[in-house]
């Protein structure tokens, strides 16, 4: 392994981790569209040529127009313009995410971690009642579960999380696992730490990682099974300008105006790559074996 | 000499194997150090796991300071933890690699609150200090660290409790010569100031030669051989203990073929009633498979060998030829 000498100058490790980020193109990439999507969300109010638009402003007399100077993606079957709905669409989909991986990690690490760490009766039961909900296909819980509350984007992100979480109790089980039988596992037992004090100080510093890639990969698919949520009539409901509701809208013209569908499908692309390259470059700038940290 | 730790007819199995069969060992009050000596798959390290409660005894008692060790709890169990501490073999592994030195020497600290919240980090780099670490350490993760820093780190981290019992687990097995006798140097020196008793488990006979007044040879989980180190390690009366002191290489001495020690773990068909060493002892009769030596005393030190005196006639050539 080529490790700089182990007492570099103190080198700020914010600046160390930039200069990491420099040997990892997939990840700033990936940074980069990310952090320009969240900022045009958060900005639509601005940036949006036709605010208004975004949510139930009709303009008959305009729909369907092509892209054109005025209306950058076209409008939509009722005179929407699109690139507004774009932008606020974002917020949406960042939401979703969002809400997600912070429940389903919460839950899922929490579960995984004391079931691997403890052992023996807990992890039995816990696991157990993991496999129950892995028993069903996450997409067809979740379809069942938006079908039976009201369907819109925040059950939508209920149901998810739901179907979400075993996978982050499973990886964050089998973490704690080898963790427990790790030296520094032992050293913490023989100082008399608590359970509390050594999954909170040890297995969940050490564990985090690996999940944390994982959220970064997930975002991408939860993006796009609250798409299709959507698009299947069971998230964001009309007008929400939710991206898999204008694709699932302007699919019966997609051969006539492409633009209706074109759009926001692509917005669902880019979202989905940015998050995937992320969760791509962290998994390599965060493994503590990997050089300077 | 009334004993801190003392340990008597101590089993220990993992799942259905044992692989402790009846060990009795004493620790006095310090400064005072024992060594227990034995090769890889001896024991040791499975005894020093269940002295500080990392692993079960299935039989047998652990006494320290007149509590039974074996079956302390709660209030009591973390009394003892303070009382007793352990330095790892594995500096590498026992030290967490997303926590800085200085943190880690805190936590026991923290965890016992031994010391006020306010001066525990101050507290933790006179430990530091007291190891020889330099300070820019302190910020260190444990990659950054060497061999000898981590086996340092690993002490201060032990004593922060002030320990009445350090056990040390062949705490320079993976370090070099000249580092290897820095860290020996420091357990002299905080044996000497702060009074420590300790168990200190080798393979090297050198260390504990240097460190120990008393010596326990562990083989196959059963002791062969104890007493002053003075004597086991000099004039060895059990044929392990010949064939390990034999087969320290010399400086300057070109022995051929080098003497050893024949290897091979010990087979599990043996009797439960015979020596644990017959499998290996070039000095085996038939007596020692159905009859398991027990510990006797003889010439200033107790050995398990039925043939200790005759080993003095037969043992030069019996072992040279290995």
């Amino acid at each position: 392994m080529s490790r700089p000498t182990a007492s570099r100058p103190a080198r700020g490790r914010l600046t160390a981790r930039l200069h990491r980020l420099q040997r990892q193109p997939l990840l700033t990439i990936g940074l980069v569209m990310a952090t320009i999507m969240v900022a045009t969300g958060l900005l639509a109010p601005w940036l949006a040529p036709f605010p208004a638009d975004a949510i139930s402003a009709t303009h008959p007399s305009a729909a369907l127009l092509p892209p054109s100077s005025e209306h950058w993606f076209g409008t939509d079957g009722i005179g929407r313009d699109i690139l507004s709905r774009v932008l606020y669409g974002s917020r949406i989909s960042l939401a979703i995410a969002l809400f997600v991986v912070t429940v389903a990690g919460v839950v899922g690490l929490t579960v995984g971690l004391v079931a691997g760490y403890v052992g023996g009766k807990a992890d039995a039961l816990l696991m157990r009642v993991t496999d129950v909900f892995l028993a069903f296909p996450a997409l067809l819980l979740a379809v069942a579960l938006a079908a039976v509350l009201t369907p819109s984007a925040s059950h939508a992100a209920v149901a998810i999380s739901v179907t979400w979480w075993p996978w982050y109790a499973r990886l964050a089980r089998a973490q704690a696992a080898s963790i427990r039988t790790q030296g520094y596992a032992d050293a913490a037992r023989v100082i008399g730490a608590g359970w509390v004090r050594q999954l909170a100080r040890h297995v969940l510093p050490n564990a985090a990682t690996s999940v944390f890639v994982q959220m970064s990969l997930d975002a991408a698919g939860i993006i796009l099974t609250a798409a299709t949520l959507s698009y299947l009539g069971l998230g964001a409901q009309d007008p929400s300008p939710e991206w898999g509701l204008m694709v699932s809208q302007g699919q019966g013209m997609a051969t006539t105006a492409w633009w209706v569908v074109t759009f926001p499908g692509l917005a669902i692309l880019l979202l989905a790559a940015a998050f995937n390259f992320i969760g791509d470059g962290l998994q390599t700038v965060l493994d503590p074996k990997r050089g300077h940290r | 000499m009334s004993a801190l730790l003392s340990v008597e007819g101590l089993r220990i199995a993992y799942g259905q194997t044992p692989v402790v069969h009846g060990v009795d060992l004493d620790v006095p009050v310090g400064p005072y150090g024992v060594g227990l000596i034995g090769e890889s798959g001896s024991g040791k390290t499975t005894i020093a796991r269940t002295l500080v409660r990392l692993h079960r005894a299935s039989a047998g008692s652990v006494t320290f300071d007149g509590r039974d060790v074996l079956a302390l709890r709660g209030r009591d169990l973390a009394r003892y933890r303070r009382e007793v501490q352990i330095v790892f073999q594995d500096g590498d592994g026992a030290l967490d690699p997303r926590m800085p030195v200085l943190a880690q020497v805190v936590e026991p600290l923290a965890v016992h609150r031994s010391v006020p919240r306010s001066a525990r980090q101050e507290r933790a780099a006179s430990l530091l200090a007291e190891v020889g670490l330099p300070e820019e350490v302190m910020t260190h993760y444990r990659h950054q660290l060497s061999g000898g820093q981590r086996q340092r780190v690993l002490i201060a981290r032990a004593l922060a409790l002030e320990p009445r019992l350090l056990i040390l687990d062949e705490p320079t097995s993976a370090l070099d010569v000249t580092v290897q006798d820095r860290v020996l140097a420091l357990v002299e020196r905080l044996r000497e100031q702060r009074g420590l008793a300790y168990l200190l488990i080798s393979h090297n006979l050198a260390v504990v030669d240097r460190l120990c007044e008393t010596s326990v040879v562990l083989y196959g989980g059963v002791v062969m051989e104890r007493g002053p180190t003075a004597r086991v390690l000099t004039s060895p009366r059990h044929p392990y203990t010949r064939a390990l002191r034999a087969a320290v290489p010399e400086l300057g001495v070109q022995r051929i073929p080098l003497t050893r020690v024949s290897s091979g773990a010990p087979e599990r068909a043996r009797a439960a009633s015979a020596c644990a060493y017959v499998d290996r002892c070039p000095l085996a009769v038939a007596r020692c498979r159905t009859e398991a030596p027990v510990l006797r005393p003889y010439d200033g030190r107790e050995v398990a060998c039925h043939r200790a005196e005759e080993a003095d006639n037969l043992a030069v050539d019996g072992l040279a030829t290995g």
